[in-house]
């Protein structure tokens, strides 16, 4: 028998109270909606209703009225039909199971964050499909600083799903004449292109600490970009995605920018300083790390080369000096641009 | 379908079909005329080659009527037109099912070999029935079997089959029976029905004809409806998701999805007409022969297209009853069983349901699957949103067949030789290798039982992971059983011996059938058990 269901407009559910997470609730509450901003800290979810900001992340940054905040997922679940999920890849699956106690069919989740699993490979809406029984999955990836969003520099993102519905919810809350949302069925080249574009921003940021131009920068996003939509491929994305928002857009900005995270975890590893000193000095999680162990251990096991991202996971995890990686990679024989075969 | 249903099912088919062609003409889509014109221009092709039967004689009638009038109707003409077509249409497929003549048949469908020969002549049938041997002694059940007993009293199920042979529907109807279960509807292809007993059988054992040849949209959308119709009445279905006989011999990889959506539909009607056991579940199963009555056309056809099947082969082995008389004696003689593997039941969105019909999700969580389809407030057709549910479940569908794939000795012994042969020639060319492949010298037997040693190695590892069901090989795997087992069969039935032993070696006879029966186990990466070199074989 079929439950009966209420129509009257539901708050937006966003699991994640980092700067990501803050700065979606933000954007919702900007468009006259109703969020529900989950964290697991109490005092925190209670400093975001009182202060109207998220100083731990967002510091300076008024949020809006219309953020609601809680520690119960069930809240979640009961009060919200769209729910945001913006959670570290290395927690998510943990929460998402959490949350899929609580949650039903006509229930819909969207991934907002760019990781990988590792040991499984699995994109985030995988483990979202895999821990609840929702069937109403989408991802949303793009050039997204969160400083930029919240100081409504004009900006725009990519919600992909197989759902078409997915896209049609998500549009509502978010797009405004600031924040521009495009639509894909892509789901797979989106999820890779944010995913794999934050080993990239390390690389772009490492290039930039160590002082080198625009030259070497543009040849990092152009052959990256090329790495990307290698893998894409391999394993059936849509070529066109990865030159798209989600994919070129997004490697731009955080190749280029050093309010991306990841382009500022390899400007410290370029100064020597260790990935561990780097994280506590952000204060934040920045997935381009552990993602660059989880592409390189997929392309040896599957034979693919992927050059810069073999780079920085040297550096990252096997203790390789920036310059030895950066001349490892240029010292790789000469080779056909489009084909990335050897000439020989 | 049962007498009383028959007439409210097909008004139930014209009437939806005519009133979701005149909304589609509102919103933009194909207007009825165009629908009616479409319908026309392939009916007319057909009959062109149509033998002047009392059917297709009475099929030109109606559509000399139809071209006549279409171009003078107006629009509520063109749709009272449509609602003659679709009539026309609507009562050639649906089926006679007669309970009477259901029990007559099922009592004589255990003798096995008469049942497989029932296309030979009526006579012929009934000389051969106090000798031959039962059918149940040859078929194995095993899996689910409790579970979709169960199930089959609380909703409708749509049985989902991989295909082998055309015997695979009648080796099904009598598998249902011997499970207690009531027939179970199915589309036939009309050469099922070319022998006037079958045919009778056929449609009482919940057959109803569909003609490949009729390409029209209409056509395609009668058969459609009537098979969500029957579903809502609660008449469980069976439909092979490969769409035709899977040429290759391998486990079907590339499903068509056209009645798993029509079992979603029919749950969103169950659902808005309150009906109380609204519920459509899915079993797959697998089918699996020591020998296959068309494996040399099936896997003929398959290398002639490279891949893309010719969909309708109406001079094979089934058209041949000297054939399948000859293959039902060799079944028998051979004491070769007949594998049907029952899959765990899924929901139309490919939740896992459990015995008592509940959903759930992979983590074993109770889900509610109305839950899904819930459209402003209550359950709601979204075409776009249905296709993918359809999708979903097509995968999980695909998953569990290849999961719950079950290999016989001839499966086994083809895999390892084909892929010890193909060890020894890497780099040529692959239907070269397939023409050429007896220059090799054969393999010695010794190669032949380390490599099934090997092969059995792989499959266990396989089932530890969960990639296959608990017993994918369901007689055991000793390797000189396999072998022994293997030639025996091997070195009858097929008019080209598959496999030859002479002296310490073992020689490939007729190479394409060798490879037919290895494909059964590909795309498991079983080859580089094998060979470390044939890793990463198509």
């Amino acid at each position: 028998m079929t439950a009966p269901v209420t129509t009257a407009v539901k708050p937006i559910g966003v699991l994640g109270g980092g700067a990501f997470g803050t700065t979606l609730a933000h954007l919702t509450g900007s468009n006259n909606q109703q969020a529900l901003l989950w964290m697991r800290n109490a005092d925190r979810a209670a400093a975001i209703v009182r202060d109207r900001a998220n100083e731990r992340y967002l510091p300076g940054f008024k949020l809006s009225e219309n953020i609601e905040t809680t520690t119960s997922l069930a809240e979640v679940a009961e009060r919200c039909q769209l729910i945001l999920v913006a959670i570290p890849s290395s927690s998510f699956r943990t929460v998402v199971r959490d949350l899929g106690d609580h949650l039903r069919g006509d229930h819909v989740l969207v991934s907002a964050t760019k990781g990988l699993e590792r040991g499984t490979f699995a994109r985030m809406t995988d483990v979202l499909r895999q821990e609840t029984c929702c069937l109403k999955i989408g991802a949303i990836s793009g050039p997204n600083l969160a400083v930029e969003i919240l100081r409504g520099v004009p900006g725009g993102t990519v919600i992909a799903s197989a759902y078409e519905e997915v896209v049609r919810m998500v549009e509502k809350p978010l797009h405004s004449p600031r924040f521009r949302i495009y639509a894909s069925h892509d789901l797979l080249g989106v999820e890779l292109s944010g995913a794999v574009k934050n080993v990239l921003a390390i690389a772009g940021g490492i290039a930039r600490g160590m002082g080198f131009g625009d030259n070497t920068l543009a040849m990092l996003i152009s052959r990256g970009l090329n790495e990307m939509t290698r893998l894409g491929a391999i394993l059936g994305a849509a070529p066109e995605t990865f030159s798209g928002m989600a994919g070129v857009g997004d490697l731009v900005v955080t190749a280029f920018s050093e309010l991306s995270r990841n382009h500022r975890v390899g400007r410290g590893l370029a100064k020597g300083k260790s990935v561990e000193q780097i994280l506590e000095e952000l204060g934040q999680v920045a997935e381009g790390v552990p993602t660059a162990r989880v592409v390189k251990e997929w392309s040896d096991a599957h034979g693919v080369r992927l050059p810069i991202c073999q780079g920085v996971y040297e550096v990252i995890y096997e203790g390789a000096k920036p310059a030895a990686a950066l001349e490892k990679m240029l010292s790789l024989p000469a080779m056909w641009e489009a084909k990335s075969t050897d000439i020989s | 379908m049962k007498a009383p249903d028959r007439e409210r099912a097909i008004v139930e088919v014209v009437d939806r079909i005519v009133e979701t062609t005149r909304l589609e003409a509102k919103s933009g889509g194909l207007s009825v005329e165009d629908l009616l014109a479409d319908t026309l221009y392939f009916e007319q092709q057909r009959l062109k080659h149509a033998p002047r039967d009392r059917d297709n004689n009475g099929y030109r009638k109606l559509y000399s009527n139809l071209r006549r009038g279409l171009a003078r109707a107006s629009v509520s003409e063109q749709v009272e037109l449509l609602r003659q077509a679709t009539d026309r249409f609507a009562r050639e497929v649906v089926g006679k099912f007669d309970p009477r003549v259901y029990a007559f048949t099922t009592r004589v469908l255990p003798v096995g070999a008469g049942l497989m020969v029932n296309a030979v002549s009526p006579l012929s049938l009934l000389s051969r029935l106090p000798d031959l041997p039962n059918l149940k002694d040859q078929v194995v059940i095993r899996g689910a079997t409790d579970t979709l007993r169960a199930l089959s009293d609380k909703g409708t199920v749509i049985l989902a089959p991989t295909h082998l042979s055309n015997l695979d529907s009648i080796v099904l109807g009598f598998s249902l029976f011997l499970l207690g279960l009531p027939p179970f509807t199915y589309g036939a292809g009309l050469n099922l029905f070319s022998n006037p007993l079958l045919s009778f059988f056929m449609h009482n054992l919940g057959a109803y004809k569909v003609d490949r040849r009729k390409q029209a949209g209409l056509y395609k959308r009668v058969l459609k409806e009537y098979a969500t119709v029957s579903m809502e009445y609660g008449y469980h279905n069976l439909f092979f998701p490969g769409g035709t006989r899977c040429r290759s011999g391998a486990v079907e990889t590339h499903l068509k999805l056209g009645l798993l959506g029509c079992g979603l539909q029919a749950y969103i009607n169950n659902l808005k007409h309150g009906k109380p056991q609204p519920n459509i579940y899915i079993v797959p199963c697998t089918l699996s022969y020591g020998l296959v009555l068309e494996a040399a056309t099936l896997i003929d056809d398959h290398l002639k297209a490279a891949g893309k099947s010719r969909y309708i082969i109406e001079d094979d082995e089934f058209s041949k009853p000297r054939q399948i008389l000859n293959f039902a004696t060799e079944l028998i003689s051979l004491d070769a069983r007949i594998v049907l593997n029952i899959s765990e039941p899924m929901d139309p969105f490919g939740n896992r349901v459990r015995r008592d019909g509940t959903s759930e999700d992979s983590r074993g969580r109770p889900v509610d699957p109305s839950r899904y389809v819930i459209t402003n407030g209550g359950p709601g057709h979204d075409l776009q949103r249905d296709t993918e549910y359809t999708r979903e479940a097509g995968r999980g569908v695909m998953r569990a067949l290849r999961r719950d794939a079950t290999f016989l000795s001839t499966n086994l012994l083809a895999f390892a030789t084909f892929c010890l042969l193909r060890s020894r020639a890497p780099e040529r060319q692959f239907f070269r290798f397939l023409r050429t492949a007896e220059d090799l010298g054969g393999v010695p037997m010794d190669e032949v039982y380390l490599a099934l040693e090997r092969l059995r190695d792989a499959l266990q590892e396989k089932v530890s992971s969960g990639e296959l069901g608990a017993t994918p090989v369901p007689f055991g795997f000793d390797p000189q059983t396999v072998v022994s087992d293997g030639l025996k069969y091997f070195g009858t039935y097929h008019t080209h011996e598959v496999l030859a032993r002479r002296g310490d070696r073992l020689f490939p006879g007729d190479m394409k059938l060798l490879y037919y029966y290895h494909n059964r186990l590909t795309g498991y990466g079983l080859e580089q058990a094998i060979d470390e070199r044939l890793r990463g074989a198509p």
